[in-house]
């Protein structure tokens, strides 16, 4: 590939944006350093482009573009994870909400970080052991049956996609916000990019991308958490506890218009007593009941999180980069030691909110509910600002492109070899040479980025956070089951796992039609539809498991051989 | 390929090691995240280690997992 080519490409793209930031105007602008934010952007554009053309060099066969030559070593493997895992939600979103609604809101960052413990015991080793270049094709390697690639295949672009909209949107959504840069080209100069990464590097190139974000934006939350503790929080974690048990929830002291008048130039200390005065029979950030109030959702949404992450084809298809089970393992583990930190860290962080931002945090919710997603997304940067300037403000803001750079890729490059291997392959040309696939991979990357920009224009007025839980639910639901049960049990049938599938899908089916047609506030059986299938669809995918299982006896291309490859003892 | 006693005997251990730890880290996990909710407010809202019980169980969590992470490392050797 030629360089030049690719460093013109990007520089063209980007020039309208660095252009739009000139006429930058207004609050959040104002207080943000811009050179340094575009500084830390153009160094990400400047890395992916040096990456890029290094890993297009080794980027030959079919191998090399989905799974990276199967020889990445699990360290590299295990932060690229980390980067893929964390989202702009994670990173912002996370103690966003916290500042919000006080501690109802701490079982988000747990949540997301719970998923990996199913990934590592049950999942990665003998996933990594079958091998292949997608999730459809490490079932398919027990039962060939090209339905089970097709169904697969469907899930996957599913949950890619209604994981992928919410990303670029909040992409979009970020930097009109921060520095009034127009939606249309961030979002259109991010999927630009991605797509050229991914063309020319593969997978090679979407891992070490990967490790560069997912480094900045780790070392970013650690270096927020670690001066916002010790500056504002004093150094004591109980200190911060005490503060929020004094504390009116921010949701709750929006909503009368005396409070925000009265704590509107007050430092935060003094607004949080004073807000507490004016409302002194008002519940606390630390009581429970605020946002959550159904034990059922809570329920479900833990399960959507522990499973769908199990079943997340953009998270599995990693395993089959690393050289060996046990490799696969060491990645997964790193990668929850890393996790864990960082939303440890959110959680902390989330908290500081109140004794740094309080009069901001209820200044924005008064504004109604685009104040609410202000506050959700702006209080990270807000308090980055508060404890580091405008050089910590504008960290944070280039670590939340990174999230959604590093999320993004994976999602992009995981649908398009989904395609390209389980419909293009199977169904279309089976006789294609690997050029000819590759050719459609790549192909299908520009087609998903397109996508995934015209949706994120289209549906910018809409709140579609919940397309997120939609996809963990569908992951949960169709994927988990059957991805489980054909590595673990050798009775189970090709049947079997073809309906678990189409009944987790159809469950998930049910609740997106549910929520269009009677709106997110619906609830089924006691389950808001807003929040995914998750319980009910795992039930309904694992029961339909296990009784067609008994009813049907097609256990698949030697389930003994197969069972001894998954679990072989591990070497490195 | 025929599987041995041997074999069969390491599956089963397998099985035994990673599903019964994965049955630990999830039931811990649950308890703590229906505790956090509303029905269980009064038992939440108990005070322990200088924070309400709901949110030491919740904040466990990260411990818990990275503890039952280091056992299974040990046992699968």
């Amino acid at each position: 590939m030629n360089l030049k080519i690719l460093l013109s490409i990007l520089i063209s793209f980007l020039a309208p944006a660095v252009a739009v930031a000139a006429d930058v105007e207004g609050d959040q602008a104002s207080q943000l350093n811009i050179p340094i934010v575009i500084g830390f952007i153009l160094f990400f554009v400047v890395v992916s482009i040096f990456i890029t053309w290094w890993t297009s060099r080794s980027t030959k066969s079919a191998s090399d573009f989905y799974v990276a030559g199967k020889g990445v070593p699990w360290a590299q493997v295990g932060i690229a994870m980390t980067g893929s895992y964390l989202s702009a939600a994670s990173f912002l979103g996370c103690a966003g909400d916290i500042g919000v609604f006080g501690i109802d809101s701490i079982w988000l960052s747990i949540g997301f970080f719970g998923g990996y413990m199913a990934v590592l015991l049950l999942i990665a080793g003998p996933l990594r052991n079958i091998g292949s270049y997608t999730v459809a094709g490490a079932l398919h390697s027990r039962f060939p049956d090209d339905r089970i690639k097709l169904t697969v295949m469907l899930c996957t672009v599913v949950i890619s996609t209604f994981y992928l909209v919410p990303q670029m949107l909040g992409a979009g959504l970020l930097f009109e916000m921060l520095l009034h840069w127009n939606f249309v080209w961030v979002t259109v100069g991010l999927g630009i990019l991605m797509s050229i990464y991914i063309i020319f590097g593969g997978m090679k190139a979407t891992l070490y991308n990967q490790v560069i974000q997912a480094a900045f934006l780790w070392g970013t939350m650690v270096v927020l958490v670690t001066l916002a503790f010790f500056t504002i929080g004093q150094g004591s974690f109980f200190d911060i506890i005490a503060t929020a048990k004094q504390t009116v929830p921010p949701l709750i002291a929006a909503k009368d218009p005396a409070v925000v008048a009265a704590i509107k130039d007050l430092p935060a200390d003094q607004a949080i007593a004073t807000a507490r005065q004016m409302l002194p029979e008002a519940h606390s950030a630390m009581t429970i009941g605020v946002k959550t109030s159904s034990t059922l959702a809570m329920v479900s949404t833990v399960i959507a999180l522990v499973f769908g992450t199990a079943g997340l084809p953009h998270i599995l298809i990693m395993f089959f980069t690393v050289p060996s089970a046990r490799a696969a393992k060491k990645s997964v583990a790193l990668c929850i030691v890393a996790l864990g930190v960082f939303y440890l860290g959110a959680i902390v962080l989330g908290f500081l909110l109140f004794p740094g931002i309080y009069p901001k945090l209820v200044a924005w919710i008064s504004q109604g509910p685009v104040g609410v997603g202000m506050a959700k997304n702006m209080a990270v940067l807000e308090m980055s600002n508060t404890v580091g300037g405008t050089w910590l403000m504008a960290i944070g803001a280039s670590g939340a492109v990174a999230a959604i750079l590093s999320t993004s890729a994976g999602l992009m490059i995981t649908v398009a070899s989904s395609v390209s291997h389980d419909l293009y392959k199977v169904y279309i040309n089976p006789n294609a040479s690997e050029k000819q696939e590759l050719a459609i991979a790549k192909i299908t990357t520009l087609l998903m980025s397109a996508i995934a920009v015209s949706l994120a224009v289209l549906l910018k007025k809409e709140n579609i956070a919940w397309l997120v839980m939609l996809a963990f639910g569908i992951a949960a639901s169709a994927i988990f089951p059957a991805m489980l049960s054909t590595l673990w049990w050798k009775r189970t049938t090709r049947q079997a796992v073809i309906a678990s599938i189409l009944t987790g899908l159809g469950v998930s089916v049910l609740f997106i039609v549910l929520l269009f047609v009677k709106g997110a506030k619906y609830s089924f059986f006691g389950l808001p539809v807003a929040g995914g299938p998750g319980l009910f669809g795992i039930v309904a995918s694992a029961i339909v498991l296990l009784l067609v299982t008994v009813m049907t006896s097609d256990t698949g291309k030697n389930p003994v051989e197969f069972m001894t490859l998954a679990h072989r003892p591990d070497t490195e | 390929m025929s599987v041995g006693p041997q074999s069969l005997a390491a599956m089963r251990r397998k099985v035994l090691v990673n599903f019964g730890l994965f049955l630990l880290f999830f039931i811990f996990y649950l308890v703590a995240a229906v505790v956090q909710t509303p029905s269980f407010k009064e038992v939440a809202v108990l005070p322990a280690l200088g924070m309400p019980l709901g949110m030491l169980l919740s904040l466990l969590i990260f411990p818990v997992s990275w503890l039952i992470m280091g056992v299974w490392f040990w046992r699968s050797k």
